[in-house]
């Protein structure tokens, strides 16, 4: 999104569900904020903000702790109820940085989930309930994921009276405060996070709201068209 | 005791809520029922006392129902040399849990350790203060670095930072037990502190935080309730001026709901800066009889 770049990529790996829900797969989001970035960034010095980064990624896309309202189905993950799941890993890696990092990370999540393939995975019939069960990782067949239900997050930066939406680092510099609003295809919001220390007026966070609503539409129509167009292209080849 | 650490998988956990037990269906429509009989816009009992730790600028200990916070605040201090002229105060906050805070021992991991202790049940308010020096040194505590930096943004608006040029002040909570809602009360017990410190606060710093379990909005929920919710809403506001500091919301939530939870989160916010504003005064007209 402008002059702020940034890489993200999906790996999977056949993994024990977590014992609280053994029906779901995993996922897990980190951001890595490289120093090709940010001289700052070197070391422990982008650290922070990658914890925060992640963090609101993980709340925007992962939903609540039953699974509910999850931008990805974790259902879905699920190979053997209880014993075989795949977990996923969602990594970013921020090579640019010009403003507004959480927009453009979300979106080029969006965008990779939707060109993953999950291989299909077939499991040995007469394993026994204890013991772990056979798998079979097809190199053949892929799933594919399933993206209409990923949220994309529009950041509203409120410098002195306005707010204004995708800021570069030049006007975040002057900002008093951010809220991060993740809105899904359906128009519900997935996830919030209010940045920055300036207090905020309930009434204009409401507001916010309604605005992030309206600009999320245009985006996710634009970004569904050009992953369309993206993976056209692929075939092609 | 050594010979014990076997294949045992997880420590003894007396509550029932374990992982076996499925989500009760919450049929949409139907309302639920709080474990602890509590109605569904209804806060827990606070229990704040400020003083708890003699040796600290400041501190507060706060409990609300099984969820016990002990935040100490030391400074204002001199900054460090590594750090950079500023002319407004630094903030700099820790939240730790101890490895007793949760069911299972550790936040994360399940591991068999024969020092377990199960402390927590047998805590009471005034044991516990005299107590915590033993169990800092008996158990390590586990950091946790984004409830640190969500509470260092819950706060930062709030203090007047250029009142305290070129120095730092640190805020380090522990939880002592974790019984759900942990951050909104580690927010308000650490403002509790500042307080206590002397530290020129726009305002006190009150926090709620609200559950979504199906159609039902539930205020300040407990570990069980956190753990079938699906949508969370916390907020940390400034009761007198009106202003939002933080806010986080998880799940999927539609518009009306959102003004809903936080038209009820606000009031409670209001509600819980009253309670802590009378422990103020409480704590500063005692010695003075």
């Amino acid at each position: 999104m402008g002059a702020t770049d940034v890489i993200a990529s999906v790996k999977a790996e056949l993994g024990k569900p977590n014992a609280s829900h053994p029906d779901k797969g995993r996922v897990s989001i980190y951001v890595d904020c490289s120093p090709t970035a940010e001289p700052t960034f070197e070391g422990r010095g982008g650290e922070e903000l990658s914890i925060e980064l992640s963090t609101a990624l993980q709340r925007c896309l992962l939903g609540g702790k039953s699974g509910a309202g999850a931008g990805i189905d974790l259902s879905s993950l699920s190979i053997v109820e209880g014993k075989v799941c795949w977990d996923i890993y969602i990594d970013g890696l921020v090579v640019s940085s010009d403003g507004n990092l959480l927009d453009a990370l979300g979106a080029a999540i969006k965008a990779a989930l939707s060109n993953t393939a999950i291989p299909k995975v077939e499991v040995a019939a007469n394993a026994s309930s204890d013991e772990q069960p056979e798998v079979d990782v097809s190199d053949e067949e892929f799933l594919q994921f399933d993206t209409t239900g990923i949220p994309v997050i529009i950041t509203l930066t409120k410098v002195g009276r306005h707010y204004i939406v995708d800021a570069t680092a030049e006007e975040e510099s002057q900002m008093s405060s951010a809220v991060s609003i993740s809105v899904n295809r359906q128009g519900r919001i997935c996830g919030l996070t209010k940045r920055g220390g300036a207090g905020l007026d309930p009434s204009i966070i409401l507001d916010m709201i309604s605005v992030a609503k309206h600009v999320s539409e245009q985006l996710i129509d634009k970004l569904d068209s050009e992953i369309a167009a993206a993976e056209a292209c692929d075939e092609e080849l | 005791m050594a010979g014990k650490i076997s294949n045992t998988p997880a420590t003894y956990t007396p509550s029932p809520t374990s992982q076996n037990k499925k989500r009760p269906s919450i049929v949409t429509g139907s309302d639920w029922v709080r474990p602890d009989g509590r109605g569904l816009h209804q806060c827990r009992p606070a229990f704040l006392r400020t003083g708890a730790v003699n040796s600290a600028s400041g501190s507060a200990y706060a409990e609300f129902g099984n969820t016990k916070v002990i935040v100490s605040v030391f400074g204002p201090r001199e900054s460090k040399k590594a750090m950079m002229y500023s002319d407004i105060g630094r903030l700099n906050c820790n939240v730790s849990y101890t490895s007793f805070a949760t069911p299972i021992r550790g936040q994360v991991h399940e591991s068999f350790d024969p020092y377990t202790l199960k402390l927590c049940s047998y805590f009471s308010p005034s044991t516990v203060i005299f107590c915590i020096n033993l169990m800092l040194l008996v158990c390590q505590a586990s950091d946790s670095k984004d409830l640190s930096s969500m509470l260092h943004k819950a706060l930062e608006g709030a203090i007047i930072l250029e009142s305290f040029p070129k120095t730092t002040v640190d805020v380090f909570a522990l939880v002592l037990e974790s019984g759900g809602s942990d951050l909104p009360v580690v927010i308000s017990c650490a403002s509790l502190a500042l307080s206590d410190a002397g530290i020129r606060l726009y305002d006190i710093v009150a926090s709620v935080s609200m559950s979504c379990l199906g159609m039902n909005l539930v205020i300040d929920p407990v570990s069980e309730e956190e753990s079938y919710q699906d949508g969370n809403l916390m907020i940390t506001c400034m009761p007198s001026r009106n202003e939002v500091t933080q806010m986080t919301v998880t799940g999927e939530w539609s518009t009306p709901k959102i003004h809903e939870a936080m038209q009820i989160c606000l009031d409670a916010c209001t509600k819980l800066g009253m309670i802590m504003r009378s422990c103020l005064k409480e704590a500063v007209s005692a010695p003075e009889e």
